[in-house]
């Protein structure tokens, strides 16, 4: 792995006497996307904060591209662009407005919020006040927010929650450029096709802890088990579906059997998603 | 950073429909009301007087005749019924037969004063000393024997006194007090909307430090507040009195204002309740300029009203050509009192963001 961008060592944070986060500690590396899973109440939010500064650390340490989150705070936040779960635009400025007001305070040299805006797709639309945009285009121009000073880092909470599926096409093409010019994603996602297509690594994250911290591919293969789907039809043309599991001992003899005394009609073979991977590991879903 | 924060804020600020009516509408009525009410003096003090005997004291008679503040009544219905319908008496006095009388044989004797509805409590008092006035006057024999008594007065600091004010002259420090404390509600307004909405947290997540997103609110509120009142004071003509004593005295008023936007902003949970709070201290901060309208109101504990200030800084300058000196103690409270409500607001705001 190249140097990290982002390390966290034994990180914790509690509000009162509950503990949101408890002693997670993995690294992403520059041009990574990193996958953050987990459901409502997991860490995820808190751990966003701590690693973009909201929030100081009650315990572990947490570094950005080799400066400390607490001491170094403002030059880290510096390297930072954010989209945040829920909109926080300016909504009676219009979007050239909103990413020129960024790029001032960022003191972003000769910056052109309109190629960034053709870029989000909301070109001709720029002069409108954002109140009047829907939450995709909000969504978007979040985006662009956040890649108005080049980021090294780009933290992105649920960046496709309830987006129609060409404004999800434009912010995975934004997250895919960002990556390849080198920027680390943070990734925090509800999404688990989004996380699968998305990460390089994934991390799920349950009652504050990371329970699993391993590339989409891996977890599956550990965790998963692959199978067949087959349909096979019956004389009394009632049709009915078996699942034969893939990678066990008997697999090849089973399958034999089935299309040696079955009428097959389909098959298919069918791979852990990791959400049903979470589910093994934790006993519950994401979406709770 | 903070000229892009302050010219957002402004922008902001103009795009609120409410407040860009409010302010324009605010502008536009406060300088029709300043115009309209009279520039005149009122310097005459009309004394209405009926007399039941009128042969028992002609050479008294003669005097109210000839002096125009005094008009006779034939009966003492006419009187009343003029002091109470019109505004051109402000007291009047029945003076009974046998008053002359009693006067000239030594003898204590009750004299009536009637007051308009609407005269205040420091105006009774000054009318009784001249009806006391009056009534020695109807035995000039007794006047003669009080003892000459020689009168020096000191007058310390400027004196008011003497200089009669136009209701319009009396009304401009409340005019711009109002003016500089609607921005209270502006501020704090377009403050608790940057919480609300987490435009302030993706401000201050970027390079943007705590203290410069302060400042520049800061600089907004006295944008805002200033710029009305020099408007007002442009167009009244006001500004060619003591210019840089006026704007001084406006920009110390200013921060103080700033200070409790921040503090109303830091105290409230949405826009409403902005409007609650703000409202709240809207009243209690005018009261001392009201009290300039209306000097009867004028009492010992609203000098602990910070605006006190403010408004008899302004009173002074604007309509009595009061001096650096003359203010001095206003400028120094004020100057105290506005940062330090700054500090405290910045420091209760500074816990929401």
């Amino acid at each position: 792995m190249a140097s990290p961008a982002i390390s966290v060592k034994d990180l914790s944070f509690s509000y009162g006497d509950n503990l949101a986060v408890d002693g997670i500690s993995f690294d992403v590396a520059e041009g990574e996307v990193f996958g953050f899973l987990g459901p409502n109440g997991a860490g995820k939010s808190t751990t966003v904060r701590l690693l973009t500064g909201q929030l100081t650390p009650q315990a572990g340490t947490a570094e950005l591209l080799g400066m400390d989150i607490v001491s170094e705070r403002k030059k880290a936040q510096q390297e930072m662009g954010i989209s945040y779960e829920s909109t926080n635009l300016y909504e009676q400025l219009n979007a050239v407005e909103n990413l020129n007001l960024f790029a001032r305070l960022y003191k972003v040299a000769d910056f052109d919020a309109m190629a960034l805006l053709e870029r989000v797709g909301l070109s001709g639309r720029e002069k409108e006040h954002v109140a009047n945009y829907s939450k995709g285009m909000k969504q978007r121009l979040m985006m662009a927010r956040a890649l108005v000073s080049r980021p090294r880092l780009l933290f992105l909470d649920e960046p496709t929650d309830g987006l129609d599926p060409v404004s999800t096409q434009t912010v995975h093409s934004l997250i895919e450029t960002a990556t390849r010019e080198g920027a680390a994603v943070f990734l925090t996602t509800h999404d688990m096709v989004e996380a699968d297509k998305l990460s390089d690594r994934v991390a799920f994250i349950h009652e504050g802890r990371i329970v699993a911290l391993d590339t989409p591919a891996a977890l599956k293969q550990r965790f998963g088990m692959r199978a067949l789907k087959v349909e096979v039809g019956h004389a009394n043309g009632q049709t009915e579906l078996r699942e034969v599991a893939l990678d066990e001992a008997g697999t090849a003899q089973a399958v034999h059997d089935l299309f040696r005394d079955e009428h097959v009609l389909t098959v298919h073979s069918e791979e852990a998603t990791l959400e049903d991977i979470f589910i093994d590991i934790t006993g519950r879903g994401l979406q709770g | 950073m903070i000229s892009a924060l302050v010219a957002k804020d402004v922008k902001l600020f103009f795009r609120n429909r409410f407040f860009a009516t409010v302010t324009g509408l605010a502008l536009v009525l406060y300088l029709a009301i300043y115009f309209l009410l009279p520039l005149q003096t009122e310097n005459s003090v009309g004394v209405a007087i009926h007399l039941e005997d009128p042969a028992a004291s002609p050479e008294f008679r003669q005097r109210l005749t000839e002096d125009e503040d005094f008009t006779l009544f034939p009966s003492k219905d006419e009187m009343l019924a003029a002091l109470e319908d019109t505004d051109d008496y402000f007291v009047g006095m029945s003076v009974p037969a046998a008053a002359a009388q009693a006067v000239a044989r030594g003898e204590a004797t009750t004299l009536q004063a009637f007051y308009a509805p609407d005269v205040p409590a420091e105006a009774k008092q000054v009318f009784h000393e001249l009806l006391v006035f009056i009534a020695n006057m109807v035995n000039p024999d007794l006047m003669a024997r009080l003892s000459p008594i020689e009168e020096t007065e000191f007058v310390l600091g400027h004196d008011l006194l003497g200089q009669p004010l136009a209701v319009r002259d009396r009304f401009l420090p409340l005019l711009l007090l109002a003016m500089v404390m609607t921005e209270v509600l502006g501020l704090g307004t377009l403050i608790v909307r940057e919480i609300e909405t987490g435009t302030a947290r993706a401000l201050l997540t970027g390079p943007l430090r705590l203290p410069t997103f302060l400042v520049a609110k800061i600089v907004t509120g006295l944008v805002l507040a200033m710029s009305q009142v020099v408007i007002v004071v442009l167009v009244t003509g006001k500004i060619v009195v003591s210019p840089l004593l006026l704007l001084t005295t406006l920009f110390l008023g200013s921060l103080l204002i700033v200070g409790m936007a921040f503090f109303i902003a830091a105290i409230s949970r949405n826009n409403t309740s902005v409007l609650a709070w703000g409202t709240l201290t809207l009243i209690l901060f005018l009261i001392p300029a009201l009290s300039i309208m209306l000097p009867g109101l004028a009492s010992g504990w609203m000098e602990l009203v910070p605006s006190h200030y403010l408004a008899d800084a302004l009173h002074r300058v604007l309509n009595f050509q009061a001096g650096w000196a003359d203010v001095a103690r206003d400028l120094f409270l004020l100057a105290a009192a506005g940062p330090a409500a700054l500090v405290i607001g910045g420091a209760v705001l500074r816990r929401r963001l």
